[in-house]
C-alpha cells in the first residue's frame, strides 16, 4: 500500500519539502491546525510530521491515534521553536510501558 | 476484593479447580508475553532517542540553510520557488507483527527530484538546502516508523500488565477464597453427617437397651 507523507508547520518549517514530494501545509495560525486533521487522519498519509506549536494544538486529537497503526504522527521542532516537544512525547511512551523513565538511560 | 458467590458443593469445586488452572496458566503465558514486549521495547528506546537527537541538529541546520536562501532570494520568489511540486506517494506501508502487535513498516521510495523553479532568480544556496531536506527526508520518515512502533508496544505493554495485575491480584485469589470456602462448606457438611450417623447410632443402641429384657 502506498500513502503519502503530511507535514504541517508553519511556511519557513514546511518549505523545502514540498519540492520532495511532501504534502506541505502551511499554516500561519497553529490553532487552525484542528481543522486539517480529519483529512490528516483519514488513511491517506502513512506519516504526519508536525512542528511542535502545531503538536501542542492537536495534542490531544493525536493521543487519540495513538493505538492505530497509520498514520504515524511525529514532532519536529520547527524553525524557531524551542524544542523538546518530541522527546517529551517518546516519554510519554516510555512512562505508559514502565511507569517511569528512570529506568532508561538518557542519550 | 468482592468474594465469588458460587454454590457449596462438589461439582461447583470441579468448575472452579478447572477455571484456576486456566487462569494460571494463561498468568504464566501473558507474563512471558510481558517480558519479551518489555524486551523488544528496552532494545528499541535507546536507539530511537538517539536517532531523535540526530534528526532534531540535522533539521535545525536544514532549517537555517532555508533562511539563508529566503534571505537570498527574498520572500516573494522563495515562495514561488518551492510552490512547485505535488504531493506523491513517498513510502509503502506493510505490517510487522511483533508478539502480536502490528507494526507499520515504511519503505520509503525514491524522492522526486527538486526542480521547477528558475535558477537565475533563485540563489545556489537553495539547492543545497533541498538537499539537505533530500537527506533530512527519509530519516524523518524512519524516525515516525520507529516511534510509532514505541508507542503500539507501550500501549500493548499496558493492556497487557493490566491483564497480568488483574488475574494475579483479582481473579485467581478470587478463585482461591471460592475453592478454600466450599471446601470448608463441604467439610463441616461431612462432619454434620457424621455427628448425626453416630447421635442415630446411639439413639438406637439406647432403644435396643431399653426393649431388651
Amino acid at each position: 500500500m502506498a500513502l503519502k507523507v503530511a507535514i504541517v508547520g508553519d511556511a519557513t518549517s514546511v518549505a523545502g519539502f514540498r519540492p520532495l514530494g511532501f504534502a506541505a501545509f502551511a499554516i500561519d495560525d497553529p490553532s487552525t491546525a484542528r481543522d486539517l486533521w480529519s483529512e490528516l487522519e483519514s488513511g491517506e498519509y502513512a506519516v504526519v510530521l508536525v512542528t511542535e506549536p502545531v503538536y501542542e494544538v492537536l495534542a490531544d486529537l493525536v493521543a487519540e491515534n495513538l493505538d492505530r497503526p497509520i498514520p504515524a504522527v511525529t514532532v519536529i521542532p520547527g524553525a524557531g521553536s524551542a524544542g523538546g516537544v518530541g522527546k517529551a512525547k517518546l516519554d510519554g511512551a516510555i512512562v505508559r510501558a514502565l511507569g517511569t523513565t528512570a529506568l532508561v538511560a538518557e542519550v | 476484593m468482592p468474594a465469588l458467590r458460587v454454590n457449596p458443593n462438589r461439582m461447583e469445586l470441579m468448575k472452579l479447580r478447572r477455571r484456576r488452572s486456566v487462569a494460571q496458566r494463561g498468568h504464566k503465558l501473558l507474563k512471558d508475553k510481558l517480558d519479551e514486549l518489555m524486551k523488544e521495547f528496552l532494545a528499541r528506546i535507546g536507539e530511537i532517542r538517539r536517532l531523535r537527537a540526530e534528526v532534531e541538529r540535522e533539521l535545525l541546520a536544514v532549517y537555517g540553510s532555508v533562511a539563508i536562501a529566503r534571505a537570498e532570494a527574498g520572500r516573494a520568489s522563495f515562495m514561488q520557488a518551492l510552490a512547485a511540486g505535488t504531493p506523491v506517494e513517498l513510502v509503502d506501508v506493510s505490517e510487522r507483527n511483533v508478539m502480536s502487535v502490528r507494526i507499520p513498516v515504511f519503505q520509503v521510495r525514491d524522492l522526486p527530484t527538486p526542480g521547477g523553479y528558475s535558477l537565475v532568480t533563485t540563489p545556489a544556496i537553495l539547492d543545497g538546502a533541498l538537499g539537505a531536506v533530500g537527506v533530512a527526508a527519509p530519516r524523518l520518515i524512519e524516525l515516525a516508523e520507529r516511534e510509532k512502533a514505541i508507542e503500539l508496544l507501550a500501549a500493548e505493554i499496558e493492556r497487557t500488565r493490566r491483564r497480568v495485575n488483574a488475574l494475579e491480584h483479582v481473579l485467581i485469589p478470587q478463585l482461591n477464597d471460592a475453592i478454600h470456602e466450599i471446601g470448608m462448606k463441604l467439610e463441616e457438611a461431612e462432619r454434620s453427617n457424621l455427628t448425626r450417623l453416630m447421635k442415630v447410632k446411639d439413639m438406637i443402641a439406647a432403644q435396643e437397651a431399653e426393649s431388651a429384657p
